[in-house]
């Protein structure tokens, strides 16, 4: 066996990951908290799903804005929507819904005035991000490199 | 107030998901999701505070 078979550090190649993983991957990103639940890990999926759930509506009623890729900027400046857009979809469903129904995206100056405007920017970020955590988790549990 | 309750509730749900997802056992996972937890209380406390001082 080469070096390259087994690896720099020499240890033998991980098992091929198996399907289910990616699905209960796609699961967890889709819907919060679901690929721990398909798992049957109730408890995980109550705090981590909760988590997620707790912060992107609390982000909502804040006044926080979601990010899309239109928007009032042009060129380059369009680029700086993409990371934060990255870390609202993360969330998944609940941006998907988000902007199905419009909701979260206005532009306007009157919601950037609100005093809680930045916090609840803060909150959807960090869902998204907190699900790509919880995603991340759901997966390496399906694929048995974690208990 | 209202912005000490939100800086308490985003560090509690962050510190939540972070004790579950970085640690193994379950009692790691709660003093690493305390440790978490104080960690963004008391940081942002001390730079609230050093923000007072600052003239504006």
């Amino acid at each position: 066996m080469t070096i390259k078979e087994r690896g720099m550090d020499g240890a033998k190649p991980s098992e091929e990951t198996p399907a289910v993983a990616w699905l209960i991957g796609v699961l967890a990103w889709a819907v919060p908290g679901a690929g721990h639940l398909w798992q049957g890990r109730w408890g995980r999926a109550l705090l981590l799903g909760g988590a997620v759930w707790v912060m992107f509506i609390a982000g909502i009623l804040l006044g926080g804005h979601l990010f899309s890729p239109g928007g009032q900027e042009e060129g380059t400046n369009a680029l700086l929507r993409l990371p934060p857009m990255v870390a609202n979809l993360g969330s998944g469903i609940l941006y998907l819904y988000c902007w199905a129904t419009e909701t979260g995206f206005a532009e306007g100056a009157e919601q950037a005035a609100r005093a809680t405007f930045e916090y609840g920017n803060t909150f959807l970020l960090v869902a998204g991000l907190l699900n790509y955590l919880a995603m991340l988790d759901a997966f390496d549990i399906a694929a048995g490199r974690k208990s | 107030m209202t912005h000490f309750l939100v800086m308490i509730s985003f560090a509690a749900l962050v510190a939540v998901v972070f004790g579950i997802v970085g640690r193994d056992s379950g009692r790691e996972r709660g003093l690493y999701g305390l440790k978490i937890f104080a960690e963004f209380v008391g940081i942002g406390l001390a730079l609230a505070w050093l923000l007072y001082f600052l003239p504006r």
